[in-house]
């Protein structure tokens, strides 16, 4: 399945200035692909430049070498066919959470009535209780409020959706359901997925391939197949296959070398 | 207001009157030094009943509305853009801080020499004195307005103009309504000030004149006390408008 929504990264390279003069290199030449429909898990120590790449993805940083390519085109900038969840929910306290969904709508413009329609339609998608689109995020569960990050990001039908750790802050019981949901959630709306995560479960559960990026400055250093079928259930996570392809992916962490890391994959295994 | 908040007001002016009287009484100043609360009262009721109040209070009126319009509409788009340029914040901030740390006091004569003795110094004095604090209300709640945010907003294409409306103001009406209530008081100031300096109707002049040629202290007590109503009144509104906007969050 190549379909629209292809994602193309071709040695991408990215420095931040530091204060006080110097560069850092974060991005050290990423070449990654992500088909069209597909879903990729990109899996890396710490402060490795995830969220940077994801944010180049988004159009929100441009790259210093190399290009990032939609469909085969650049991206310039921000762009509506690419809805990113970011590391946090980043909701608008101000806002009552049906509002925070619906904001991407209302800057691109739609009336009232049409963000009312697709707002039934994205709590729907997302799974969030009506009686609670009236509150403020600060009065949402954690779990709520990824929702309504999710749902924002799907507002205006994206190709490609970028999440950053979107489950992270979630206990190891719901993450397994919001990863299922994920999954309905990708055969209904029939997204490109790059899924960041610090869990190899998560990756191994979610995802087409996973990709593991090196310590600071950024680079792939393995692309790993994960040899299940689809549809999955959580059931799968106790075939053995997955206990040997999680053990590829920690043996090239390893060689990317985090033991900030550590914690969280013991508990992935 | 609810119910609960409104007991510790009135308690507290209870609680005032009380005091006033008691020191009338243990200190037996006479009338024309410290009126009792209640003569005061009655002074009030005359005057505003035969008319002397009515004019002074609404040409004061008149000028803290203009020049608390003018001084704050001029102070959002200035503390915006001193938010936002660091060209302009180099440029204007010594003017800024110099005008603050000038007494008006010292500076109304000149205004009224500049101006005349109508309207139109009141307000320029008004709105010198409420711009410093709201300018620098606006200028720290823009400042602070969560990057994250706009950087979503960017993520969506917000234009500028969306940027504003939908992040920016909303992120800074804390601040910007906390410079206000600061403001609006001080707009009071400035028109009790301006009016001494020079002018022939406002509460500033009904003071002058019942302290000077009809030497009437309680009617000079009833004005002190008129202004100080209105000061707080202004103020309450803005801290009713606060909730209506903010409390909600
Ligand atoms: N805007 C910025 N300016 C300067 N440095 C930055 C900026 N954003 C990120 N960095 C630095 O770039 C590096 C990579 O950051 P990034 O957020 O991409 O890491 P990450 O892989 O997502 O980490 P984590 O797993 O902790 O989320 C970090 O060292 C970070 O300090
Ligand atoms: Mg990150």
């Amino acid at each position: 399945m190549n379909g629209r929504g292809s994602l193309m990264a071709r040695g991408v390279e990215l420095s931040f200035p530091v204060r006080g003069g110097g560069t850092l290199p974060v991005l050290g030449g990423i070449d990654l692909a992500v088909p069209g429909g597909g879903i990729v898990a990109l899996i890396g120590p710490n402060g490795c430049g995830k969220s940077t790449l994801l944010r180049v993805a988004a159009g929100l940083l441009t790259p210093s070498a190399g290009v990032m390519a939609l469909d085969g085109a650049p991206i310039p900038g921000p762009d509506p066919r690419i809805g990113l969840v970011f590391q946090e929910p980043r909701l608008l306290p101000w806002r009552s959470a049906a509002a925070n969904i619906t904001y991407p709508l209302e800057l691109a413009g739609w009336s009232a009535e049409r963000q009312r329609e697709r707002l039934e339609q994205l709590t729907e998608l997302v799974d969030i209780d009506r009686s609670v689109v009236v509150n403020r995020p600060a009065e949402l569960s954690g779990g709520t409020r990824q929702r309504v990050a999710l749902a924002r990001a799907l507002a205006l039908e994206p190709e490609v959706l970028l999440l950053d750790e979107p489950f992270s802050a979630l206990d190891a019981l719901s993450r397994e359901r919001f990863d299922l949901e994920l999954l309905h959630l990708w055969e209904r709306a029939a997204t490109t997925i790059l899924l960041v995560t610090h869990s190899i479960a998560e990756a191994i559960f979610v995802a087409d391939r996973i990709v593991v990026m090196s310590a600071r400055p950024g680079r792939i250093v393995a692309d790993i197949a994960v040899p299940l079928s689809r549809p999955r259930s959580i059931a799968d996570l106790d075939e053995g296959v997955v206990s040997r392809t999680a053990r590829e992916v920690r043996r090239h962490l390893g060689e990317a070398g985090d033991p900030s890391d550590e914690a969280s994959l013991a508990a992935a295994s | 207001m609810r119910q609960s908040s409104i007991v510790p007001i009135l308690a507290a002016l209870a609680g005032f009157l009380l005091l006033w009287q008691a020191v009338v009484v243990i200190s037996g100043f006479p009338p024309f030094i410290l009126p009792a609360p209640i003569a005061v009262l009655n002074r009030f009721v005359t005057a505003w009943a035969d008319g002397t109040i009515g004019p002074h209070l609404a040409t004061t009126l008149l000028e803290v509305t203009l020049g608390f319009a003018v001084g704050a509409g001029f102070a959002l788009i200035a503390g915006y853009a001193l938010a936002r340029s660091a060209f302009v914040e180099r440029l204007l901030s010594p003017y800024l801080v110099a005008a603050q740390a000038t007494p008006i006091l010292a500076l109304a004569p000149l205004i009224a020499l500049w101006f005349g003795p109508g309207l139109v110094g009141k307000v320029v004095i008004c709105a010198l004195i409420v711009f410093f604090p709201v300018a620098i209300a606006t200028m720290v709640g823009i400042r602070s307005v969560d990057a994250r945010l706009l950087e979503l907003g960017r993520s969506l294409r917000a234009t500028r103009r969306q940027i504003l409306t939908t992040l920016e103001i909303p992120a800074a009406l804390p601040s910007i309504l906390g410079g206000i209530r600061v403001g609006v008081t001080l707009a009071v100031v400035g028109a009790i000030v301006g009016e001494w300096a020079g002018a022939e109707r406002g509460l500033g002049v009904l003071i002058n004149l019942a302290r000077g040629s009809l030497f009437d202290i309680p009617l000079m007590f009833a004005t002190l006390l008129l202004i100080s109503f209105v000061g707080i009144a202004l103020y309450l509104a803005v801290v009713l408008v606060e909730r209506r906007v903010v409390g909600a969050r």
